[in-house]
């Protein structure tokens, strides 16, 4: 599963709108085989993901 | 009558030549530098000696395609990878490992990138990356485009810095970029030195 799909069952509220070039979270990927991360985190009332909580997502 | 004059410099590496004020035709003065150098014409009284003086001349240009598809994450920011060149005059783009282009001369870089993907049921945007961060953003499409593409004038010192492009899309999965010289590029080349 993507990180963007992990994000959004952990908040189910968020949406496509969140992660866009106006929105608050900043999902990317370097291209150097690592994947997907979270490089920017400025939501207002959710806070950021921790490891455990994303690999608990299947 | 043409000719051909060789000048050796010193260790300052300054060579000055001085025209003959009664010169009743334009002076031609041909320089070739090291692969890599720029050479400067700099007059030193006023008037429009040098129509060269300032130009890139051959600086740094390069441009590559992407000959792979790079895999656009949904809802993220991607590095895209150009992996073939078409020309790379002074080997400053990384076609391999980080798809980055770091000029070794400082100077004015007019940037260009274009990449083509199936972009037609979500945003997408295209952004040039200077060292690591977003810098210039392209054109932000709806629901209606497979290309997006962006042009910018970019400082970069010729040491450290160095650009990259980066694709957003939220089109709902993953989807591919084309893989054509025509589609998926990106190009930059010195319009004026530092």
């Amino acid at each position: 599963m993507a990180l963007y799909e992990k994000i959004i069952a952990i908040y189910t509220d968020l949406t496509i709108s969140d992660f866009s070039p106006r929105g608050t979270i900043v999902i990317q990927n370097d291209n150097d085989g690592k994947g997907d991360y979270i490089k920017e985190w400025n939501h207002p009332t959710h806070a950021r993901p921790t490891q455990e909580q994303l690999d608990a997502i299947n | 009558m043409p000719g051909t004059l060789k000048l050796k410099s010193e260790a300052g590496g300054s060579v000055v030549l001085t025209a003959n004020t009664n010169a009743a035709t334009d002076l031609t003065v041909n320089i070739s530098p090291v692969a890599g150098t720029l050479a400067t014409l700099v007059a030193n009284t006023t008037g429009p000696y040098f129509a060269q003086g300032g130009v890139a001349g051959n600086g740094p240009a390069f441009s590559a395609y992407g000959s792979s598809a790079t895999s656009l994450t949904n809802g993220g920011y991607t590095k895209v990878a150009f992996q073939t060149k078409e020309f790379d005059t002074n080997s400053n783009f990384d076609n391999t490992t980080n798809y980055r282009f770091t000029p070794t001369v400082a100077g004015y870089y007019q940037v260009n990138a274009g990449v083509a993907a199936n972009f037609s049921s979500g945003e997408s945007t295209i952004y040039i990356y200077k060292n690591g961060s977003r810098f210039k953003n392209g054109q932000d499409n709806g629901a209606v485009s497979y290309q997006v593409n962006i042009s910018s004038l970019i400082y970069l010192n010729g040491s450290s810095d160095y650009i990259e492009i980066y694709v957003y899309q939220g089109t709902g999965s993953a989807i591919n970029t084309n893989t054509s010289s025509q589609a998926c590029w990106f190009q930059a080349s010195m319009v004026r030195s530092a």
